[in-house]
């Protein structure tokens, strides 16, 4: 056996900061796998996600919650996010077993680097450096968008009322975080 | 100095007083001035000098219009040149500098120009300054450099922080006057989501300096209840201070808010944030600016627009001058007549062009009919004016109304053109208004307050009820319908003096009548000439008497002369706002590569590689150059083992029942029957048959591959991979997405890579050559169980593996690495010893892929499938793509073994002239290989394979060097592939 | 500029990259007799109009489709957009 282990440290690991009541924290163990459709075979590839999730895949630009927190972001016509608490690196086995062979799988957990930013202040703090109207008529609680911040591609879905989960590349997280605590102070 | 032209009114704040200083000298005046406004209090009626002249100057507007008032604010590093005293808001321990003189402002020794102004007119540039033309560089240019130009830059850097947003809104309304404000009210009423912006810290607009009531109370007053209502609204937005300064497609608009600069400090907070807006409506309500009338030294410390001056009495109780006249050609001036002397200040006359009754009673004023001014006393404050009827009034301030122009810029942002409207002498909004745009109000010709108001109301309507809203149904305020008619009035022909038209340009009537004689027709043509509107007010209070004058000239209308173009920013907008916060270390995002941490606590210097940061070399305790770090690092992976974080490459996964054949397509290599379980190298090619990008592929299953990229071309080849998937074969089932930052990959390298790995690999998995022979990859364990991914891959030429985990456990697997590889005295390395192996091993990289350079050229003619669909075969089989004498990629050495070959030399046969002409091909890529203890280079020559052996000069023009090199075969190390396959 | 994506409803020009002439689409037989002039014409001869112009853009921060932008070249009028692979398909384009 080897003698050797590996202890993970991913990139924003224990990131919590309040600024003007606003929260930024990284939320621990998040797994992100996606799930594409395949040509031709997407009918049957939503009805494994129900059967599987217990919720519809949804719209593009949506997301719907499963009963166990399973956050399914729709990203494109074929492509959708599995996003869920799972703290080892197995979670694309997790899904693939569950949707046994009806779309494709990748594991996505190390291409993000996730931000949970709740508060009175959030809006105000994205205003800086999100092009997406964050208007509450324009984007609804569940809605997500994939768009540009400060240079960096970003998933954006509004989880709450005045809660965000941003998601960006996770070997530029430093500078995505560094960005986001930038608009915060800016708005203090 | 005591406030001695303070009068009673305005809304300044009395029971405050606020210090500043101009030129040194402490000053007082109230929150709710300017600078402008507190200068012209306390008697500061000299302010700065002209541009090419250096005449003096006063202020002249009391808005951003404003050309003369420009001055320096603040002091050290926050110095800033060319602001408008104007529109500056005044605050406590406010320092202000005059600029553009030698010496005092006073006493400028450059005034001097001024007497030499009969030599200056004109093209003065032009003609004098041509030839000789060796003049130019080092003599003409540094002696108008220095007298030129208005304020100095601190040359420090800007230590204040910037910002920029986005916002969005059903109606973007921009200017906050009556208009303005009603528009808002309107739409905000009906539920629409709407921003209004202005420019001005007190929103209001003319409300704020006009004596006129609206709804039975002073029209600030309504103002200020109107913006109550506006503010209590949630979906209304005031923007105080906040500029829109462009009109962009669809509907976006720049603007400029102004957050800290009425403040004494930032405080590290924005001082300015530079917004876009995205707006689905708007309604241009930005008022109208007044023109002067040119006459006789017409530019003196007094002369002033009546509106302005109207300004400074009624909003900040500031009488510019204790006898005031007023020269008009309009019914607008006469109010400024009555204001003042309603708040008792002397208005001896008011001289109007017109021959016409008098508007209304000023008490006092004399009324000098159908008159001019010709000419004025007083070189550093205006004492008297001389009349067209030769009689002199003795005044220390004139009031001068030429009418009004409507703020049509933002309507021609998107080259929309204004049309002429001879009942009130302006230009008004042309049809082709930027889409979604409406005007109203005073920019829209609308001229007097109850019209204003009831556009203001209608336009918003129309507005918010074309995006689906009920429209409002709300009273109009009253208001009255002031008396405003003007004539065509453009300056005073009876003037013999010099009549100024550009005061920031310093370009006369005389200037654009000399520019009319000697052949320049085009309005255009007369703008660039003269300068006419090209500083940084851009002829705000210039353009059109010119352009009337120039009308004159050519006896066309002025329609038919036309307008230049108004192009953005409305106002000037500071570099600083628009770089926000991407400067520094801020100027881009930065990416770092999973081990960044262990190797910077291992002694990695870092390099920046596009975004990435990667450790270019490991330097240790006693190495006294880069060089030795490297080549260290070369010789200890190939003698034992080294190991480099590659993680930067792009990986793509590729999934799908058509993956397979969906590669087969977008390389010019057969991928169609490649195995499970193995890794092939893949060329791309652009269409054309140029090299695009390489890499290596590993089928990890039946519909599964994982696809490598070089560094740079990462996204490059996913956005070509994502066209030919959905534009080219529709109908594929394949899928894409990116995993480059999911994998921490290392590259193990060298004879030790295998004894290494098998520390490292659960042992379930079989390492042995014949297991897992040279180019096969598989799904591994490492450490006990962390899933990780291995390909025996070499880029280097050694053994070698590279092996991919999880990026969260990158570091720590990087760790392990050197941990245990310790008995084989493991080495790290970074990207320049990788690029001195690849050199070594003759793989071509970035330098060789370099956009010109075929298949064919690079020595993989063969690689190119002629007998399957791909990108790039069918153009690579043209005749000039495959000729014979086509360059070729081969290695190179110096004769000489202790030169250093210089990459970007080319090569010439021996005996031929180093010319163009002679040119064999180039050096591409260089390196001292350590193994070989001398230089080894990669290039290109033609016939390059046919010419091993032979010596040809490399010649750096460049450098100024030349030497023999011989020609060589790429692979200096194991021509075999033993190593790799060992 | 802002571009009406068909799935996601209006964004920003910056948020996509502009390849060119949806003509590219049309991409050759590679087997025709008259390949080479074909694929000469595909790859280097593009219209160049004044007015309405089919093109392609990427939308690379966002959902990743190619879209077929209809724009007016002399006033940025944006009269159409469709996905590229709907567009692809019905001009005949499969595997």
């Amino acid at each position: 056996m080897p003698e050797y282990s590996l202890t993970p440290a991913a990139p924003l690991a224990g990131t919590d900061i309040t600024i003007v009541d606003t929260r930024l924290v990284a939320p621990a163990d998040l797994a992100v796998v996606s799930v594409a459709l395949p040509l031709g075979a997407e009918k049957a590839a939503e009805k494994a996600i129900k059967t599987a999730f217990g919720v519809a895949l949804p719209e593009v630009g949506k997301s719907s919650l499963a009963k166990d927190g399973a956050r399914i972001v729709r990203l494109g016509s074929d492509l959708a996010f599995v996003i869920f608490t799972h703290p080892t690196p197995d979670a694309e086995r997790v899904v693939a077993a569950r949707l046994k062979g009806a779309a494709y799988t990748t594991d996505q957990t190390d291409v993000w680097a996730a931000l949970d930013l709740s508060g009175p202040n959030a809006r105000r703090a994205l205003e800086r450096i999100c092009p997406i109207d964050l208007h509450p008529d324009a984007f609804a609680v569940g809605d997500s968008a994939r768009t540009m911040m400060e240079h960096l591609g970003t998933l954006i879905i509004r989880t709450g009322d005045d809660a965000y989960r941003l998601m960006s590349g996770s070997s530029s997280a430093g500078s995505f975080l560094h960005a986001i605590e930038t608009s915060l102070s800016n708005i203090a | 100095m005591s406030q001695i032209n303070r009068i009673s009114g305005g809304q300044i704040d009395r029971a405050q007083e606020v210090k500043f200083t101009f030129n040194g000298k402490w000053m007082r005046g109230h929150p709710g001035d300017t600078l402008a406004s507190a200068l012209l209090a306390n008697g500061q009626r000299l302010v700065g000098r002209s541009f090419k002249y250096h005449r003096p100057r006063g202020i002249f507007t009391a808005g951003s219009e404003e050309p003369n008032a420009l001055v320096e604010l603040r002091n050290g590093a926050h110095q800033e040149p060319n602001t408008r005293a104007t529109v500056t808001e005044l605050f406590d321990g406010l320092h202000a500098k005059s600029q553009n003189h030698r010496g005092s402002l006073e006493h400028d020794m450059m005034a001097v120009t001024d007497f030499m102004s009969p030599f200056l007119s004109a093209g003065f540039y032009y003609k004098t300054f041509m030839w000789p033309r060796a003049f130019w560089e080092k003599l003409y240019e540094p002696i108008i450099r220095k007298s030129a130009g208005l304020g100095r830059l601190s040359m420090q850097e800007d230590p204040d922080v910037y910002d920029k947003g986005y916002l969005h809104c059903d109606l973007l309304v921009i200017g906050a006057g009556p208009t303005g404000l009603m528009a808002a009210l309107t739409a905000g009423r009906a539920g629409a989501r709407v921003i209004l912006a202005d420019e001005d810290f007190t929103l209001g607009g003319r409300l704020n300096s006009e004596t006129l009531e609206v709804g039975g109370m002073a029209g600030a007053d309504w103002a200020k209840e109107a913006l109550v209502e506006l503010a209590a609204m949630d979906n209304v937005r005031l923007m105080a201070r906040t500029t829109v300064y462009g009109a962009y497609d669809h509907g976006v608009y720049g603007a400029l808010e102004r957050c800290t600069d009425h403040l004494a400090s930032s405080d590290g907070k924005p001082r300015q944030i530079l917004w876009r807006v995205t707006s689905k409506r708007a309604v241009l309500s930005a008022g109208a600016t007044e023109r002067p009338i040119a006459f006789g030294n017409n530019d003196r410390p007094g002369v002033m627009l009546a509106g302005s001056v109207r300004s400074y009495a009624n909003r900040y109780g500031v009488t510019p001058g204790q006898q005031v006249a007023v020269f008009t050609n309009n019914d607008d001036g006469w109010r400024t007549a009555a204001d003042l002397v309603a708040k008792g200040v002397h208005v001896p006359a008011i001289i109007d062009v017109r021959d016409a009754a008098a508007v209304c009673d000023v008490p006092g004023a004399r009324h000098i009919r159908n008159a001019g001014v010709v000419d004025t006393v007083g070189r550093k404050g205006l004492k008297s004016v001389t009349l067209t009827d030769g009689q002199v009034i003795p005044v220390d301030c004139l009031a001068v109304s030429g009418g009004w122009n409507p703020n049509v810029h933002l309507t021609c942002h998107q080259r929309g053109r204004p049309t002429w409207r001879d009942d009130i002498s302006a230009f008004v909004p042309g049809r082709d208004l930027p889409p979604g745009m409406a005007v109203a109000g005073a920019a829209n010709g609308a001229m007097t307050l109850a019209a204003a108001l009831a556009e203001g109301q209608s336009v918003a309507n129309a507005q918010i009820e074309a995006l689906g809203y009920k429209p409002g149904k709300a009273d109009l305020p009253r208001a009255e319908d002031e008396p405003c008619d003007c004539v065509p009035y453009w300056h005073v022909r009876e003037s013999t003096k010099r009549g100024w038209l550009d005061l920031q340009n310093d370009v006369t009537v005389k200037d654009v009548k000399q520019s009319h004689r000697e052949g320049f027709r085009s309005v255009e043509h007369l703008k660039r000439y003269t300068t006419l509107g090209m500083a940084t007010d851009q002829g705000k209070t210039a353009n059109i008497p010119a352009l009337a004058i120039m009308a004159e000239c050519t006896g066309k209308t002025i329609p038919e002369t036309g307008t230049t173009i108004f192009r953005p920013p409305y106002t000037p907008v500071p570099i600083g706002a628009l770089g926000g916060r991407s400067r520094g270390r801020d100027f881009r995002p930065y990416r770092l590569t999973p081990s960044h941490v262990w190797a910077k606590e291992n002694g990695a210097t870092f390099v920046e590689v596009g975004n990435w940061l990667r450790a270019q070399w490991f330097a240790r305790p006693g190495e006294t150059g880069w060089r030795d770090s490297v080549d260290r690092e070369v010789l200890a992976t190939r003698k034992s083992v080294g190991i480099c974080d590659v993680t930067t490459l792009g990986k793509i996964d590729v999934q799908g029942k058509d993956a397979a054949a969906f590669l087969n397509k977008v390389y010019a290599n057969g991928f169609a029957k490649l195995a499970v379980g193995r890794v092939r190298y893949g060329l791309m090619l652009r269409e054309d048959g140029i090299a695009y990008d390489d890499g290596t592929t590993a089928r990890m299953s039946e519909n599964h591959f994982v696809m490598t990229t070089t560094t740079a071309n990462a996204v490059l080849v996913f956005r070509r991979l994502e066209f030919a998937r959905q534009c080219l074969w529709p109908d594929m089932d394949v899928h894409l997405i990116s995993t480059t930052d999911g994998w921490a990959q290392f590259a193990v390298a060298g004879p030790n890579a295998r004894n290494l790995l098998r520390k490292v690999v659960d042992e379930a998995h079989d390492l042995s050559n014949e297991a897992f022979p040279f180019m096969a990859c598989g799904e591994v364990t490492v450490c006990n169980g962390t899933p990780a991914r291995l390909f025996r891959i070499s880029f280097s030429g050694e053994l070698a593996y590279e092996v991919a985990v999880p990026a969260r456990y990158g570091n720590a697997m990087m760790d392990v690495l050197m941990q245990a590889g310790q008995e084989f005295d493991a080495t790290p390395y970074g990207t320049e010893a990788l690029g001195v192996m690849r050199i070594e091993k003759g793989h071509a990289a970035g330098n060789e892929l370099n956009g010109q350079t075929t298949a064919h050229n690079l020595g993989m003619g063969k690689m190119v499938s002629q007998t399957k669909e791909c990108i790039g075969n069918v153009l690579t089989q043209r005749p000039e793509m495959l000729r014979e004498d086509a360059v070729k990629l081969v290695g190179f050495r110096p004769v000489d073994r202790e030169r250093g070959l210089i990459a970007g030399s080319h090569f010439i046969t021996k005996g031929d002239a180093a010319s163009m002409d002679n040119d064999q091909g180039w050096m591409s890529s260089v390196a001292y290989s350590p193994s070989l203890e001398h230089s080894v280079g990669l290039g290109f020559i033609k016939n390059g394979d046919t010419r091993m052996g032979e010596i040809v000069r490399a010649v750096s023009p460049v450098h100024g060097t030349e030497m023999e090199v011989e020609i060589v075969s790429a692979h200096f190390i194991d021509p075999a592939g033993d190593r790799l396959r060992a | 500029m802002i571009i009406n994506h068909p799935l996601l409803g209006p964004r920003d020009a910056a948020e996509f990259v502009y390849l060119g002439d949806a003509s590219l689409i049309e991409r050759p037989d590679w087997q025709a007799s008259d390949a080479a002039e074909a694929f000469h014409e595909y790859g280097y001869l593009r219209d160049n109009p004044a007015g309405k112009h089919a093109e392609l853009w990427y939308h690379e921060q966002g959902d990743r489709s190619w879209l077929v932008v209809t724009r007016d070249t002399t006033t940025h009028e944006i009269t159409s957009v469709e996905m590229a692979r709907d567009v692809a398909r019905a001009k005949g384009r499969s595997k």
